[in-house]
């Protein structure tokens, strides 16, 4: 075996056991394992999984399988981004890349390494979530499980989503302005431009040619073979009502003739070119060009320039905060989490400004607009502003700090709720104010999904010791919610769009508290483990 | 201050025969360093104009906190490169040719993490194929160098500083290097981990180049074969201790005074050591002229040699106030 092979074989055997092995590998692989049981419907329950003219889907393998295996497409593109883009940042903050810049290894053979690494896990992730998906035609299928169809329709759809996330991650971490939170969220509205361009494109008969190989989601192979063999654009995935007088479908899969695996190939190479990018961004780890810990050189990005600037008036807000918290008396949870989200403030001015901005759109806005424009995106720069308060501590090293001061320890996730909260009420208190004043009716629902979005963020960020997950799973529920316009009731969660029902505000209200119950039952964990 | 040519240095120089006898002519020697500095975007310099060469042995690098001793390590290290000038590893450029010294190379970088969910056993393979070793004996070997085979398949997120610094100094050595750069390698261990970790790197010293860089002089004073002294990214000494210390000589006094005394003291003379006792405090003062009457002359340590150089030295002349 050559040096290099030996080298990149390596690099991939450690990343994948590096991931494999940290709990938030496990917990999101049975959160997303979860899903696919919650998601199938029994036919009896007069839901189903598929339809396809209006036609239901028998659950066989072929059904279940192109099913879950767009479930687990979907997943890779939104949120396995978030989960394998720290292979690089690991090395620098362990200095880890020091090392590895003083042996012989080209740049080109550690991108390669790390692109592969990614690849390798997530492959492994989607075998296990295949396996578990499996499963499922056993539970509700209609037909016995063929396991080489089922494979098949994963190997249809989910490769191309693996290799450009892993390809994207790679030259997010290498490229200056990428390697950053401006850069998570970017990549978000990246995926969702990269997969609507092209799934529509096809979905309307256009780019005949070349949309296809441009297809990484998959989705437009779908709605192109549903048009192709089915003669239909309707095709509904996901538990919705059927009508049992149009009968059942037994479909057979999705076809894999010359032009579609030609098709699939080259979507599977050409997201690889990302690699040729970060390739020439790629810092070597030299400390002039990165480095571990966040200094001047922040300072000199755009973002870093504009939160520069922005400092005056953060100064301004934290000075009345600090005032308020000196006048409330002797040390408390309260008071600790008062200065806890003046830090947050501090450290991230552009929060200042947004707030300032946010308050002058809402005094000139009626009450619709107000709801299902302002608000909605006001939570979204809240979502993002909060995502990284309950994970702070762990990434900068002084838990042991925090844990040392009296009551922190045990109540951390209180403290960190707590903190989270009031972020996010200062953030959005004039819009919501004026929400509240031009429709009081929105008060309570308004307030739930404040509740809900920071019971998820310090929820999310104590468990996962990151603020991407966060990011990328309130990102992606945002979306689907803003796009439904309140036409499901059940995604209502903020009562934006005024249908969600009493049920639906108190379940929300309801999986808040689930939540930081569950972050309080980890958090315990944690502390008998480490500390 | 830009000192290209003290009288302390060896390397190429035009007139480096003149200083110290022992040793400091230039002879073919294992790492060559003319002219390196290191400007930033930012316009600071993280080392400024530096030359010197050594042979073998350990050379201890002391400055205070911000000095330049990393930025040196790193562009030795081939992790970055100077913004001028030129290094020489066995006479082979290596700006040029990194490849050429990385083969021979064992770097421990200041801070060095370790990847918590990989055993001491996995991590240490991890870097010994990156380096290009194989085989699993070496790896073992290694492990038991710096005593850590006994929990080899233990995740090292469980280690303590002190085993995570050994795990570290493993994967320096485990291509067995010519050259080893050790970046601040006792921050934040205990004595007794301090005290193992000085004997394995003097050790090392023989038949190779260790590169070890440190603020606390206690460090290197029983290790070092040479020391280089470096101050706001410039060197501004490089000898043997034996010669920084002889070069003190004189300037060192011992006082005993009362505690008003020695506070007063303390604010306008370089005090190298204090050690309270009952009839007062004991005080190392390094100053070219009797600092109060009842100083006596002392032999200079090598903390002493590194105080008397960092305030200016032989030619430096600060003078300090007498304080009556």
């Amino acid at each position: 075996m050559s040096e290099r092979l030996h080298r990149l074989i390596a690099i991939v055997r450690a990343d994948f056991l590096i991931r494999l092995r940290r709990p938030s590998t496990i917990v999101v692989f049975l959160l997303l394992s979860a899903v696919p049981y919650l998601w199938i419907p029994k036919p009896s329950t007069g839901r189903a999984l598929m339809q396809i003219g209006g036609q239901r889907v028998l659950y066989n393998s072929a059904a279940i399988g192109m099913a879950t295996a767009m479930l687990g497409t979907i997943f890779i593109g939104l949120a396995a981004f978030y989960v394998v883009s720290n292979a690089l940042r690991r090395d620098v903050l362990s200095r880890c890349g020091y090392v590895i810049a003083s042996t012989t290894m080209r740049g080109s053979e550690y991108i390669i390494g790390k692109f592969a690494g990614n690849v390798v896990f997530l492959s492994v992730f989607m075998g296990g979530f295949m396996l578990t998906s499996m499963a499922m035609v056993l539970v509700r299928g209609e037909a016995p499980l063929e396991p080489l169809v089922f494979i098949g329709q994963y190997l249809m759809l989910v490769p191309p989503a693996i290799v450009f996330v892993s390809a994207a991650a790679i030259l997010f971490e290498s490229t200056p302005l990428l390697r950053s939170k401006a850069g998570d969220v970017f990549y978000f509205f990246f995926w969702i431009m990269v997969m609507t361009t092209v799934t529509v494109t096809m979905e309307k008969g256009g780019g005949g040619n070349w949309a296809p190989y441009f297809d990484v989601s998959g989705m437009g192979v779908l709605l192109r073979q549903m048009k192709d063999y089915y003669n239909t654009n309707s095709l509904s995935i996901g538990s919705s009502s059927f009508d049992a007088a149009k009968g059942t479908l037994d479909f057979g899969g999705l076809r894999l003739t010359g032009y579609w695996l030609s098709t699939r190939l080259v979507a599977t190479l050409w997201p690889m070119v990302m690699l040729l990018g970060a390739r020439v961004f790629f810092h070597r780890f030299d400390p002039a060009r990165v480095r571990a810990t966040p200094n001047e050189k922040a300072r000199r990005s755009w973002l870093g320039r504009i939160n520069f600037m922005a400092k005056p008036i953060a100064r301004l807000i934290v000075h009345a905060g600090n005032t308020l918290v000196s006048a409330s008396g002797r040390a408390s949870l309260l008071r600790s989490a008062m200065t806890d989200a003046l830090t947050t403030i501090a450290a991230f001015p552009l929060t200042a400004v947004a707030m300032i901005g946010l308050a002058i759109a809402a005094l000139s806005m009626d009450a619709k607009s107000l709801l299902t424009g302002l608000m909605p995106l006001a939570l979204a720069f809240c979502a993002i502003a909060i995502a990284d308060i309950a994970s702070r501590e762990k990434r900068a090293g002084t838990t042991a700090l925090v844990f040392a001061t009296p009551s922190l320890r045990t109540n951390f996730v209180l403290w960190k709720f707590t903190s989270t909260l009031i972020v996010a009420l200062a953030f959005l208190a004039i819009p919501l104010a004026r929400a509240i004043a031009l429709q009081p009716s929105s008060a309570l629902p308004l307030l739930v999904g404040i509740l809900f979005t920071t019971a998820a963020a310090t929820t999310l960020g104590i468990i996962s010791s990151n603020p991407k997950t966060f990011i990328v799973a309130f990102l992606t529920f945002w979306y689907i919610t803003t796009q439904d316009k309140g036409l499901s009731p059940k995604l209502d969660f903020a009562g934006w769009f005024g249908t969600a029902t009493p049920l639906v505000i108190a379940t929300y209200a309801a999986l808040a508290l689930v939540m930081l119950l569950g972050a309080g039952v980890f958090h315990g964990w944690e502390l008998r483990r480490r500390w | 201050m830009v000192i290209k040519h003290h009288p302390w240095m060896g390397g190429p120089s035009d007139a480096p025969a003149k200083t110290f006898p022992e040793g400091n002519a230039y002879t073919p020697r294992m790492l060559r360093i003319e002219s390196v500095s290191k400007r930033f975007r930012s316009g600071n310099y993280g080392a400024r104009d530096i030359s010197f060469s050594v042979k073998g042995g350990v050379l201890g690098l002391l400055g205070p906190n911000g000095a330049g001793k990393t930025t040196l390590m790193q562009m030795i290290a081939t992790v970055t490169k100077p913004t001028a000038g030129k290094i020489f590893f066995r006479d082979i450029d290596i700006l040029a040719n990194p490849d050429e010294l990385r083969r021979r190379l064992g770097y421990l970088p200041q801070d060095f993490g370790v990847y918590d969910n990989l055993t001491a056993h996995e991590f240490l393979s991890y870097f010994a194929a990156l380096k290009g070793v194989r085989g699993k004996a070496k790896i073992g070997e290694m492990l038991e160098m710096v005593n850590l085979h006994h929990v080899a398949s233990r995740a090292v997120g469980g280690f303590s500083g002190g085993m995570k610094q050994r795990l570290g100094i493993a994967q320096a050595l485990i291509n067995d290097p010519d050259l080893v750069i050790v970046d601040e390698p006792t921050a934040g261990l205990d004595p007794e981990e301090r005290v193992r970790f000085r004997n394995v790197l003097s050790d090392l010293g023989e038949g190779r180049l260790v590169i070890l860089s440190t603020h606390i002089v206690s460090d290197v004073e029983s290790i070092a074969t040479e020391i280089a002294i470096m101050k706001e990214g410039s060197l501004v000494a490089l000898s043997t201790p034996e010669n920084l210390m002889r070069a003190a000589e004189g300037t060192v006094w011992e006082a005993v005074l009362p505690s008003e005394q020695f506070d007063q003291v303390r604010k306008t003379m370089n005090i190298s050591g204090a050690v309270r006792k009952s009839d007062g405090v004991h005080a190392r003062i390094v100053s070219n002229e009797q600092p109060v009457p009842q100083a006596v002359h002392a032999e200079p340590t090598l903390e002493d040699a590194f105080l008397f150089t960092m305030k200016g030295g032989v030619g430096g002349a600060q003078r300090a106030e007498r304080v009556a």
